[in-house]
């Protein structure tokens, strides 16, 4: 299946556990319909380069999947619909950057 | 006609940063690589100034838009914040 890369920035007010809450509610949705999900890192809060509607600093979440299209169609509808996603990006990758190292490590 | 001799000879002393097999990988999230193409203002350098190749530039205008997008770059360098 096609492997994408995925980043959302969740709203300020959130606390970090609520930020994994949402992130794995948003996994469960990809590995319902048959896909996986690769690799996840939180880079915490950080501050933006410019104030998106009033706010200066948010959660990152950094996601790799390996799924079909049709799941990462609707990860993407719920996170347009939830308010806690302030913005998200999602793109197409050729290969998954983990995946090399395990090739190197097996 | 003094101005005949534009810069025809492009300067093939410096090669590109990018292409080349030890040449340093474009990723729209490591901000720190990009900053150096972009001016103090945060615009984006020609490739003519940083010399970078034409394939390599045009992928790192789409990083740098990315970034931006995502916050990790400004779009307008504020310097007196």
């Amino acid at each position: 299946m096609a492997f994408y890369e995925c980043m959302y920035i969740a709203r300020q007010e959130l606390s970090p556990t609520a930020v994994e809450e949402l992130t794995k509610n948003l996994q469960k949705i990809i590995t319902d319909n048959g896909g996986k999900v690769h690799k996840t890192d939180f880079w915490g809060l950080k501050s933006f380069a410019y104030t998106i509607n009033k706010q200066k600093k948010g959660h990152y979440v950094l996601m790799e999947l390996d799924t079909p299209p049709a799941a990462l169609l609707e990860m993407e509808r719920i996170m347009r619909l939830n308010e806690d996603v302030v913005r998200n990006l999602t793109i197409k990758l050729d290969e998954l950057s983990s995946e090399d190292k395990e090739k190197e490590a097996a | 006609m003094a101005f005949a001799d534009k810069k025809k000879f492009s300067k093939r002393s410096r090669s590109c940063p990018f292409s080349g097999p030890d040449g340093m990988t474009i990723d729209w999230k490591d901000t720190k690589t990009l900053g150096r193409f972009v001016s103090e203002r945060g615009k984006i350098m020609p490739a003519r100034i940083t010399n970078v190749s034409l394939k390599k530039q045009r992928e790192l205008a789409r990083a740098i838009k990315r970034a931006r997008f995502m916050a990790l770059m400004p779009y307008v360098a504020q310097d007196d914040q």
